[in-house]
């Protein structure tokens, strides 16, 4: 058991009298060992279920553990923004209005939400999202800004400030006919900040979560549908691998360029902290012949 | 083992006796507490893998806690009904019927399965649906009646009268993420016990009379026929176009209200 005067918290580093289970800021338990893989890689620890995470005068209570549900209590001046289709269910006392953005034909045009939703205290209000998964809690001190993959985010609190950008990764292809552009990570990230005070941030992971703190020029590569958040100074690009003696669809057996089978990879190169999801999309490549990709692409044909 | 002492299950209200692990009737795990969120929610008991518990002369198995399987053991003269294309597999010789339904081509149109099975005979049959979930076994006393989403029905006992009651209110059906009916469960004399599946956590309220709240209605999964589900539109004004609106079912009281947490979400307007 942990020192109950002096224990910091091995997943978000806030320090707390470890009297309750869990730690205050992000839920993590505190009675288990920090599991991490022989490659690097650190397990979230899943928040235990009725976990509570205050911020400010409010509280989060993270609910079940298959599809877990953020249930806030939201007292008055406390407020947090969120998806709007990731709502659960609501009281009467909790009042929802739209959260104006900005760029909402391209949001449109990307596939985000064009509504961001707010809610005010005082009143209670629930999130959960349509896939098994974890909720990750991830408080955020004052100066700290994250990236969020697209359709990541669930939930976050009125002081964090939200904007979104364009990351530059894409490829272009072309069939018989068509040229076509792909974004393996989306066309925009969402990018979440604490300016003047510290905030909540909740996102969600489908199937579970992994984390590692990359050093400076360490790199890896991943699914790029499996990046789930970056610090902001990592930094990524795509990375094409061919491998050989396999299937021309031109009809031959090659040890050339292959179309068909092509594994497109997200290089993330460090300093910085990422984190991914073991149940990712797949990505919907149909091996069209690559004629264009952005600037830092590398290819390896083995 | 005194006769008399017996243990009250805080989930379903049976009474087990002491030295059981598990109730009798529902599975929950007797040696927890009662889990219930701040905001008043109780999460439904996840039932130990391999729970067993029994129905007349039949028994039902729990296995697996990811998708759980409901495996069967019919006894005497039991028999059970159920949606066909959740039958995972049976005994030889387990018998398969069809179970007349009233407004089947209504039901057809609707979406809902037209065919509900029956299995009856000594043998074993199980069940199991597609998606990570928990099963939510009810044991429904007499005189109740219960309500379920189409599609959240796993399997029930034939004492159970299954009906479908047709959702009031156009904009109720059109809105309100649910289709044209709902299933309807009742028990007359005799007790019966009802299994449903909810995608992801499975959680349940009890409303009092008069008190409402407002869930997304693709989360609805069961509730007492005594519950008024309604559907409210909230305006979300974006200055693009004038704004969309967010569909809500306000769930008034008295009785109980469960959902689900992984649910299918419906567009706004």
């Amino acid at each position: 058991m942990a020192d109950a005067a002096n224990y910091m918290c091995p997943w978000c580093k806030h320090a707390f009298d470890a009297n309750s289970s869990s730690c205050p800021a992000c839920g993590a338990p505190v009675d288990v060992r920090k599991l991490a893989t022989k490659s690097g890689w650190n397990e979230l620890p899943a928040i235990k279920d009725m976990a509570k995470i205050q911020f400010g005068q409010s509280f989060c209570q993270v609910e079940g553990n298959f599809v877990p549900v953020a249930d806030f209590k939201l007292t008055a001046g406390d407020g947090v923004y969120f998806a709007h289709h990731l709502m659960l269910w609501k009281d009467d006392h909790a009042q929802i209005t739209a959260m104006p953005l900005k760029g909402g034909w391209k949001r449109v045009l990307a596939g985000m939400p064009l509504v961001m939703t707010q809610a005010v205290g005082p009143g209670r209000i629930a999130f959960s999202k349509d896939k098994p998964g974890e909720v990750i809690a991830i408080p955020l001190n004052v100066g700290r800004t994250m990236d969020v993959r697209e359709h990541v985010f669930m939930v976050a609190t009125h002081s964090v400030a939200y904007d979104w950008f364009n990351p530059g990764i894409w490829y272009r292809t072309r069939d018989d006919k068509n040229v076509e552009t792909h974004y393996p990570i989306g066309m925009f990230m969402d990018r979440f900040s604490a300016a003047g005070k510290e905030g909540l941030l909740l996102l969600h992971g489908a199937g579970n979560v992994f984390v590692r703190d990359l050093q400076p020029g360490q790199s890896i590569l991943i699914k790029p549908t499996a990046l789930l958040f970056k610090d902001t100074t990592v930094q990524m690009n795509l990375h094409f691998e061919y491998p050989s003696g396999i299937w021309n669809p031109y009809g031959t057996w090659s040890v050339g360029t292959v179309w068909s089978n092509r594994y497109v990879w997200l290089r993330l190169t460090g300093p910085g902290r990422v984190g991914v999801q073991s149940n990712f999309d797949k990505i919907d490549d149909l091996g069209h012949r690559l004629v264009d990709f952005e600037a830092n692409a590398t290819e390896v044909q083995w | 083992m005194d006769p008399i002492q017996r243990i009250v299950c805080t989930w379903c209200g049976a009474q087990s006796p002491t030295a059981a692990a598990t109730c009798i009737a529902c599975g929950a795990p007797l040696d927890v507490k009662n889990v219930v969120s701040d905001s008043g929610w109780r999460a439904a008991p996840r039932l130990r893998d391999m729970t067993e518990l029994r129905f007349g002369n039949s028994t039902c198995q729990v296995e697996g806690e990811i998708v759980p399987v409901a495996e069967i053991t019919l006894g005497g003269a039991d028999s059970i009904f159920f949606e066909h294309h959740v039958m995972l597999w049976k005994d030889q010789n387990v018998a398969l019927g069809v179970m007349p339904l009233q407004g089947g081509v209504k039901r057809a149109l609707a979406g809902m399965p037209f065919v509900v099975s029956t299995a009856s005979g000594q043998g074993r049959i199980a069940f199991s649906r597609d998606a990570a979930g928990e099963l939510v076994v009810m044991p429904l006393h007499p005189g109740m009646e219960l309500d379920a989403r189409e599609h959240a029905f796993l399997l029930s006992s034939h004492s159970i009268e299954f009906s479908y009651v047709r959702i009031q209110g156009l904009r109720n059906i059109l809105l309100g993420g649910q289709g044209m009916f709902m299933d309807r469960f009742i028990t007359r004399d005799a007790p019966g016990l009802l299994i449903l599946h909810g995608y992801g956590n499975v959680f349940e309220r009890k409303l009092a009379a008069g008190e409402s709240i407002l869930v997304e209605p693709g989360a609805f999964l069961y509730k007492d026929s005594s519950v008024v589900m309604s559907v409210e539109t909230q305006k979300l004004k974006t200055g693009l176009f004038g704004g969309v609106g967010m569909n809500l079912a306000r769930m008034t009281g008295p009785g109980r209200l469960g959902i689900q947490s992984m649910y299918h979400h419906h567009h706004t307007e």
